[in-house]
């Protein structure tokens, strides 16, 4: 296929991952914060740490507002300024999706176009001053949609391929960056109270989607680091980082079959085996790993490999990694 | 509508089922048309917008429709003009015939920066010139169509002309049953065989695309329209390059040779070698390709000269001249003002002609006699005496009008509507789609159609042959 579709087919999926993502954790976070039993930081904090925009909500909002859970709100959904809120991101989708008109499915883009008219056109302002967990109920549902339809709807050929690739990439990056954070904020909280600390590992959960997953394979025996186990390797859980890169790898494969000579691809191909290959239980068993240093090393692995496809598949120079999200868009 | 504001009698069984309806009922069928177009991205683009804005172009539900006899009278004489257009074509890009006989038409013909001399002498690979026209008719008082423009380059619209009938089919299923009218949706299967059929090599194992300019460009949706019902890659020029005169498609796989592109992107834009170097749009040694009969551009580079608004006034002579064929459709009189006689005239009769730039569209640079200001016509006159070679004059002409609803009033109003069939030309010769995009002025009073100054779009429906 053109390299400049798989490029656009590779941001669609990204960009519409990313929008549910941003979704849920701004609606699972609402939910949280009505819990008293957390200040207000602790709960405003880790979202913008999550999305890495807490450099420039700061610049724009100053540090205080960081415990103002409206100002982060209305910073992550509605600022065009901030190209990690909701409003840029699918806007983003929705002209790559324009662009890519002809590849994409009718029903595809007519939900991706109607989500975007909604939320610039009135009707997503209403919703979101009437009832703030219907309206990201409403954008993941439409997200949700749209990636059920792509499989229902579209050949399953190359541009498909890249398409579930960006949305599995994009899943590594989310689910690891918000482990990561909470991991973070929550072991360094005090004191421990079990319960408030459950609470919190629950809220994780149910912010990547995974609380009943959980449930279902921990017979409720909720431990911080059962959780983050959970998150980083089961292979049956879809927001797993072992599962999306595993899923990455697989979709990698088929667009460079190792029987088939002369394809691009080999490089990403061989560049992911040692990072699936660390994510395993056993990689946390030495007495010196730590959570942190192992997301960090899925973060920024998954990063260089998104350069490495660019570089193979897209005719892209390398880019260098950012931590802010946001930086993280299309270019050309 | 006949001239009496009355509907002509075939229709008026049809136009009695919708009048069935309440104003409520259509105002609110009309609604649901228009938010579908909307959220299917029905769209054009709005270039002085910043923000790239889209907009729907206005639909109005009520079909325009064409009798039978009527249509078949306007398919033979569509016919016949795009032959003698692509037979004056091949001429004047080579042996130039017509001049030797018509030695005065040499330079109002040749003097327009749309004839490529550059060109000269190239046989495009099949030998068709001109795939895809856009003819612009009217309809004058006497409910005689008229040939108003040709457009031989890259003529837009028709992929309203299929939406167009897929809200019909939706929202007035009945009355389209009832009106027995020919169907359209085949155009883009027809559109693929005819590129197809003009590729350098066979058929069956050649790559069409569609080029566009990209998705800020006004017609987008109708590019990615039509590659998407083709089934075909919808490319920009940084997607292609040349090598060896053979154009290929830079691939996630390699790079894959292309043969035949329905390039929507003007002449001046599609090879920064051969034209204007500051393109980004175009692809660099296209022209050497094309030159080289290794790939089909559609339509074929240098066509302006035969849509020019100058060029237009002697095509009746083209079809006596190279068909040896009266014309079959009539068209407007015109004053061609690099002719000093024509000139003249046209000075001395400013308040009563609509003059025209040769080389604008869209209804820009025109000069509306009647209703026009002293002030204006003074500026057209200088500009005229300063380079009469961009100017022409026509009188002006009555369009028929066609019931319109109104969204305001929420009522049938007469409106004005002129229509552009879509004719398509391959080695065995022309074919014309049944119907054409019917543009109508939303204003009461209005002669002005276009999209781009407020125009909105009718579904045309050609009836079938009586039973």
């Amino acid at each position: 296929m053109i390299a400049r579709i798989a490029e656009h087919c590779f941001w669609l999926g990204r960009y519409l991952e990313r929008a549910e993502s941003t979704a849920r954790v701004l609606q699972m976070t609402e939910q949280l914060s009505l819990d008293a039993e957390l200040a207000s930081e602790h709960c405003w904090t880790p979202v913008l740490a999550v999305f890495g925009e807490r450099q420039a909500f700061a610049a724009r909002h100053g540090v205080e507002a960081e415990a103002d859970g409206e100002a982060v709100q209305g910073f992550m959904t509605w600022e065009e300024s901030n190209l990690s809120s909701l409003v840029s991101i699918l806007s983003q989708a929705r002209e790559g999706a324009r662009t890519i008109r002809e590849v994409v499915s009718r029903e595809c883009w007519e939900v991706t176009n109607e989500l975007y008219l909604w939320l610039v056109g009135g009707a997503g302002q209403e919703e979101y001053a009437v009832s703030r967990f219907g309206f990201y109920q409403h954008i993941r549902r439409m997200v949700q949609l749209c990636l059920g339809l792509f499989r229902s709807t579209m050949l399953h050929d190359t541009p498909l391929d890249f398409i579930w690739l960006g949305v599995m990439l994009e899943r590594v990056g989310q689910t690891a960056r918000l482990l990561d954070v909470h991991h973070h904020v929550f072991s360094g909280m005090k004191p421990s109270h079990l319960v408030v600390e459950t609470a919190l590992w629950l809220s994780l959960l149910r912010a990547s989607s995974g609380f009943e997953p959980f449930m279902k394979t921990h017979s409720g025996r909720v431990t911080g680091d059962a959780v983050a186990a959970f998150l980083l390797f089961d292979s049956r859980f879809p927001r797993s980082v072992h599962y999306c890169l595993d899923s990455a790898y697989r979709y990698l494969v088929r667009l460079c079959p190792p029987d088939v000579e002369g394809q691009p691809g080999r490089e990403s191909l061989a560049f992911m085996l040692p990072l699936l290959a660390e994510l395993r239980p056993q990689a946390l068993a030495r007495p010196d790993a730590t959570v942190h240093a192992l997301l960090t090393r899925m973060v920024e692995g998954t990063a260089e490999l998104c350069s490495l496809i660019s570089q193979e598949y897209f005719g892209r120079k390398p880019v260098i990694p950012d931590q802010t999200l946001g930086a993280q868009v299309m270019t050309g | 509508m006949g001239a009496d504001g009355i509907a002509r009698p075939d229709f008026q069984k049809l136009l009695n089922v919708l009048g069935a309806r309440s104003p409520e009922d259509f105002s609110h069928m009309q609604t649901l048309a228009e938010r579908a177009l909307l959220n299917q991205g029905v769209t054009f683009s709005v270039y002085s917008d910043r923000r790239g804005t889209e907009r729907i172009f206005p639909f109005c539900l009520i079909p325009r429709i064409i009798s039978a006899p009527d249509w078949t009278h306007l398919e033979r004489g569509l016919e016949q003009r795009i032959r003698a257009l692509g037979l004056f074509l091949d001429d004047v890009y080579d042996g130039q015939r017509l001049f030797s006989e018509r030695p005065e038409l040499r330079d109002i013909i040749l003097n327009t920066p749309l004839y490529l001399p550059r060109l000269r002498g190239v046989r495009p690979a099949g030998g068709v010139r001109i795939h895809i026209a856009g003819i612009d008719l009217i309809r004058d008082g006497q409910g005689t169509f008229r040939v108003l423009e040709d457009n031989l380059r890259t003529p837009s619209g028709v992929s309203y002309v299929m939406e167009n009938r897929i809200l019909s089919k939706r929202v007035v299923p009945e009355v389209l049953e009832l009106a027995r009218a020919r169907r359209v949706d085949h155009y883009p299967a027809r559109l693929a065989e005819t590129l197809r059929a003009v590729s350098p090599e066979s058929p069956d194992s050649s790559t069409v695309v569609v080029l566009t300019p990209g998705p800020y460009n006004s017609a987008y949706f109708e590019h990615s329209f039509l590659a998407r019902t083709m089934g075909v890659p919808l490319v920009h020029g940084e997607d292609l390059f040349v090598e060896d005169d053979r154009v290929f498609l830079r691939t996630t796989r390699g790079p894959r040779r292309v043969h035949v592109i329905y390039r929507r992107i003007d002449d001046a834009f599609l090879d920064p070698e051969a034209f204007r170097p500051d393109s980004m749009l175009g692809v660099r040694g296209l022209l050497r390709a094309w030159a080289a009969g290794n790939v089909t551009l559609a339509n074929a580079p240098g066509n302006g000269v035969a849509d020019d608004k100058a060029t237009y006034a002697f095509v009746p002579d083209f079809i006596r001249y190279y068909l040896g064929e009266e014309p079959i459709l009539e068209q407007v009189p015109t004053y061609v003002c690099a002719r000093e006689k024509d000139c003249q005239y046209v000075l001395e009769h400013l308040g009563e002609l609509v003059v025209k730039t040769v080389d604008e569209a869209g209804g820009y640079g025109m000069l509306m006699g009647p209703q026009s200001t002293q002030a204006e016509r003074d500026e057209f006159r200088q500009r005229i005496l300063a380079q009469p070679r961009r100017y022409i004059a026509q009188p002006r002409v009555e369009l028929s009008t066609c019931p319109t609803w109104d969204t305001a009033s929420r009522q049938v109003v007469p409106r004005r509507v002129d229509l552009r069939p879509y004719i398509l030309t391959g080695p065995q010769g022309p074919w014309v789609l049944p119907g054409g995009l019917s543009r109508v002025a939303l204003r009461a009073g209005s002669y002005v159609v276009n999209s781009s100054q407020g125009g909105g779009s009718k579904d045309t429906w050609v009836q079938k042959e009586a039973v």
